[in-house]
């Protein structure tokens, strides 16, 4: 199962290589208003955790997730169910 | 005087199948097939013969449902075996298949659930088929719509042992309707006959580069619900008949060299995308991920869907050169859902055909002079195909005068489906009014604008009204007086979202970002430029109506001037701060 600064490490990871975002990402950054991540954005995010954590990240999933650490845990929730 | 602009195709090859359903049967005599790619490069096989058998064991149970012929079967399934169950069976049950895009990771449902309530319900869908992960998101849009039938997971249908079954159509029956953007407002089923569609594919056949003992192989990460992927793609495939290696669309999105991994794995040779996929390999794909891959059995790369840059095509060629790419093998064309997809291709170069031209000329009087900006040459009118330019006043204009182009040809559309009035709007006596702007130079096309109210992002459409109604309500916008508009500034690498908003008394200092922040949330598209204006800066009609292209036009050439009687002095400091923003936002765009 994976930790929860696993999964924010690889969210800064993919946020640096290939999302081009060049502030440092914190756990509290919103991910549009803070990151600016567009819809490609936010698909490159999800499925590169998917691909990495072998979760399944769904569109109901936005529902109540804003932040970097809503994703993080988010994920760790789904690889605990799925293990 | 030039020559009038009117270009027109060599002649059409006869169409080898009368329908969908004839080229199906036919490719199932054929040893090809489809192949299905996912994250980690694993693939699985379906041949065209397994693909007719599952698809007729589908066709079954959908007549135990009661689907008609001529009924139209909703389609909401991603890029995968279940999709094509779907899709072929509700061919072979006689019905129209309708494929709609699958919901977005981490995107706004509620959007989602009334774009696709709304495109159930103008497509007149009977039933919806998809998947269990996706069908338990569908209910929302499904309740909204009712389609007759319901909604039902294709794997089940396809396992529950009914009666193999296949239809027989008439050629002038509907095949498929596609929708030409996937918005809540205004989106157009555009009904394509089984003649459109195998008229098309026939076309793109006859411009299949030839290679001695080569068979033409595609490869695709293109969506299936929209042309360049479905007709483009798999219905070309089936009719040709060969083999096809699929990818899905957000596993491309996010590793794009799954596509040129794919490509040199199975020595692909031919592989469309928009001028974007091409810009996201350059910018993506590391060294490390293209050890050993060869491209040099790319022998078409068709670029279309969206304006094409000629510096993302060449660095393009720059940067793959070396693994095999060949620079001709790059070919720009244009085409919309309306004409199937294709309307021309540029013929293959070793450079693309590229015209310096003056922005400002073209914007204000329509005319082709040599300036700074530079388009791409989309060539000439596909086997079959007409194209005319023509002015306000219908007539067909001079070579290089820029003006509307005008499509005619065997893949045109029938029309927009249920919609007779919009349909005469663009369709009279054969030719299709495509709402895009253009010129004919040197004997071939060049795509300059847009004169219909679409601004194409990524190669999707998408109308003004999904980003201008996102602003209702935000405090400090003068309520339906914002704009929303696609354009190229110099040196991008594709068409971005601008807004020309005009406040209200005592606008929030941070407007724009809160502008940003909310369509961004509303519309999962990040605008390019806002600009904020003093009210009554926005052009408009007699009637009041706001005139997006004269706003363009006068934001491009710097003539967006308030008008004189407008004095506040209180909003000189919020368009201080705006100004402050904006300079940031594109610094860091």
């Amino acid at each position: 199962m994976a930790s929860e600064a696993d999964v924010l490490d690889a969210i800064r990871s993919i946020a640096q290589s290939e999302l081009e975002v060049e502030r440092p990402v914190q756990p509290g950054d919103d991910l549009l208003a803070d990151l600016g991540l567009d819809s490609l954005g936010l698909t490159v995010l999800a499925v590169g955790l998917e691909n990495r954590f072998r979760v399944k990240l769904s569109q109901e999933d936005a529902v109540g997730v804003r932040t970097v650490e809503d994703l993080a845990k988010l994920v760790v929730r789904r690889s605990g169910a799925s293990a | 005087m030039n020559a009038p602009s009117r270009l027109v195709g060599s002649t059409q090859p006869p169409p080898r199948h009368a329908s969908l359903l004839e080229a199906l049967g036919r490719a199932a005599e054929h040893p090809s097939g489809l192949t299905f790619v996912d994250a980690s490069e694993a693939e699985e096989t379906l041949s065209w013969s397994e693909v007719l058998a599952r698809a007729r064991a589908t066709a079954g149970a959908l007549r135990r449902l009661g689907v008609f012929p001529g009924d139209r079967v909703a389609i909401v399934l991603p890029t995968a075996p279940d999709f094509m169950d779907a899709f072929f069976g509700a061919l072979l049950a006689g019905a129209v298949p309708v494929p709609l895009y699958p919901p977005v990771r981490l995107g706004r449902l509620e959007e989602y659930h009334r774009a696709t309530a709304r495109m159930l319900q103008l497509s007149g869908a009977v039933l919806v088929l998809t998947d269990g992960l996706i069908g338990r998101l569908l209910g929302q849009a499904v309740a909204a719509a009712r389609p007759r039938l319901g909604c039902h997971r294709v794997s089940k249908l396809r396992e529950a042992g009914d009666v193999p079954h296949e239809a027989s159509v008439a050629p002038d029956a509907l095949a498929v309707v596609q929708f030409s953007s996937g918005s809540t407002v205004d989106p157009k089923p555009v009904a394509l006959s089984h003649a459109n569609v195998m008229a098309q594919v026939e076309t793109i056949r006859a411009l299949m580069p030839v290679r001695e003992g080569v068979r033409p192989l595609g490869v695709s990460w293109l969506p299936l619900y929209h042309d360049m992927g479905l007709i483009g793609c798999l219905v070309s495939a089936v009719a040709y008949p060969g083999p096809l290696v699929l990818l899905r669309p957000e596993q491309f999105l996010a590793r794009p060299a799954l596509w040129l991994r794919a490509l040199s794995r199975h020595r692909g040779t031919v592989s469309a995308a928009p001028n974007f996929a091409y810009a996201l390999c350059v910018r993506r794909i590391r060294a490390e991920e293209l050890e050993g891959v060869d491209l040099s059995s790319w022998a078409l790369a068709l670029n279309g869907a969206e304006s094409i840059s000629a510096e993302v095509a060449r660095r393009f060629v720059e940067r793959f050169g070396p693994y095999g790419f060949d620079a001709r093998a790059l070919v720009p064309a244009y085409g919309l859902a309306e004409a199937s997809l294709a309307v021309t291709f540029a013929p293959s170069r070793a450079t693309l055909r590229t015209l310096s031209i003056d922005a400002h000329a073209l914007a204000a009087e329509g005319q082709v002079r040599p300036g700074e900006r530079t388009l791409v040459s989309v060539g000439r009118p596909v086997p079959g195909a007409e194209v005319e330019i023509r002015g306000e006043s219908g007539e067909v204009v001079p070579a290089r005068t820029v003006g509307r182009i005008h499509v005619r040809g065997p893949s045109v559309m029938v029309g927009y489906l249920g919609q007779p009035e919009a349909t005469r709007a663009v369709l009279v006596d054969g030719w299709l009014d495509t709402g895009d702007l253009g010129f004919v130079a040197e004997g071939e096309l060049v795509v300059s604008g847009r004169a219909k109210d679409v601004i194409i992002l990524r190669g999707a459409n998408h109308v003004p009204q999904e980003f201008e109604e996102a602003l209702e309500g935000l405090e400090g916008v003068r309520t339906g007086c914002a704009v929303a508009l696609g354009t190229i500034p110099q040196g991008a690498e594709g068409e971005v979202l601008v807004l020309l908003v005009e406040l209200s008394p005592d606008p929030p200092a941070d407007l724009a970002d809160r502008i940003r922040t909310r369509v961004l949330e509303r519309t999962g598209i990040r605008p390019h430029s806002v600009e904020l204006l003093l009210p009554g800066t926005l052009p408009r009609t007699s009637s009041g109506k706001l005139r997006r292209r004269e706003a363009l036009r006068r934001w491009q050439t710097g003539t967006l001037t308030p008008p004189r009687k407008v004095r506040w002095l209180g909003l000189a400091g919020a368009m201080v701060k705006s100004a402050v923003a904006l300079a940031r936002a594109e610094r860091d765009p």
